[in-house]
């Protein structure tokens, strides 16, 4: 493995919460609960806003992942 | 009568997990092989991630950051040795039967987008911008404001105010065409060392508690052996940029969150 930098110790928790809140692979299906459509965004007191929903359960339900998005 | 536990799932491989390292993390932390893939998991207590306990957990922001933090952990764990699928913080499973369901039907994309991940990382680069001291360089070295200025000084109060406005319009301008300039070059830069790259949502300064703007929050899906000219990279443009008032922010590897999007996502929405 190509070393040249290693993970800094100190990399931001907003960077772990920029990825593993709004990115990773997402699936729905057959009896699936998922966090969705996460928004990193803090009121006054720093409350994360979230919802959580049950996923539809139907197969080949809507399926989404990491994609493009506008600036 | 014991509580009724969920399934979590952190990611997909293809290798063979070694997960004693990370066994301390979370309780019953297992692999789940099916056709060739390990699922890494975890049985959680339904009243902490059924849907009412996660609404409910996931407006507190300690417990978020604790539980988003082990699930980073337990992946970086099975990514030091293996190609890993990364999934969204909470993909929960009701049973192993619903995981095992789940894998058959996706079991040949993972194996896909395994493939198109192996000797691959995701770096991440975010750029900031101190906008305040940009307005101060624009006003100080772009002749046409220069002028302008001058121009203020010497007219009367009501030419002046025009002046003015026209100065302001003038620099906000000049200081988003740098912003975008910058940005651009040095996404365009780094891409052309990527397989992959998109740019993803601005955060918020009360999100990043910086006091400069972000102006570029980027993902790059690098080969391994090109890793050592992208950081060369983003080092030149770290010097490039010192005393222009922007900022680079540079991280990695991480799993490739940004780089695992499935096919049936990309054909519903072409």
């Amino acid at each position: 493995m190509h070393n040249v930098v290693t993970k800094s110790r100190d990399v931001t928790l907003l960077e772990v919460l920029d990825r593993v809140l709004d990115k990773g692979v997402v699936i729905s299906g057959d009896a699936v609960i998922s966090v969705a459509d996460v928004d990193l965004i803090y009121l006054g007191l720093k409350v994360l806003l979230s919802s959580v929903e049950t996923m539809e359960q139907s197969r080949g339900a809507p399926i989404t992942g990491p994609m493009q998005e506008p600036t | 009568m014991t509580e009724n536990r969920l399934v979590y799932l952190y990611c997909v491989t293809n290798e063979e997990p070694n997960l004693t390292e990370t066994e301390d993390l979370v309780d019953d932390l297992c692999f789940f092989y099916h056709r060739g893939l390990y699922a890494v998991t975890s049985k959680v207590k339904e009243s902490k991630f059924g849907e009412e306990g996660l609404k409910k957990n996931m407006a507190d922001i300690e417990w978020v950051k604790a539980n988003a933090s082990t699930h980073e952990k337990i992946i970086e764990q099975v990514m030091a040795n293996a190609d890993v699928i990364p999934f969204k913080f909470g993909t929960l499973f009701n049973t192993d039967d619903s995981l095992r369901a789940m894998l058959e039907e996706y079991s040949e994309e993972f194996k896909t987008i395994l493939r198109k991940l192996e000797n691959k990382q995701e770096w991440g680069v975010k750029i900031y911008g101190d906008t305040d001291k940009l307005k101060e360089s624009v006003i100080n070295n772009e002749s046409e404001i220069l002028k302008i200025e001058g121009e203020i000084k010497s007219s009367p109060p009501g030419k002046a105010f025009f002046l003015e406005k026209k100065k302001t319009e003038l620099l906000a301008q000049e200081v988003n065409r740098k912003i975008n300039e910058y940005s651009q070059e040095s996404f365009h830069l780094l891409e052309e060392l990527s397989f992959e790259a998109c740019i993803n949502k601005l955060l918020p300064k009360e999100v990043t508690e910086r006091e400069d703007n972000m102006v570029l929050n980027s993902a790059f899906l690098v080969g391994k052996n090109e890793v050592g000219d992208f950081i060369n990279m983003v080092d030149t443009l770290k010097m490039h940029y010192e005393n222009k008032e922007f900022f680079i922010d540079c991280t990695g590897p991480w799993p490739p969150y940004n780089f695992c999007g499935l096919l049936k996502q990309r054909v519903r929405n072409a």
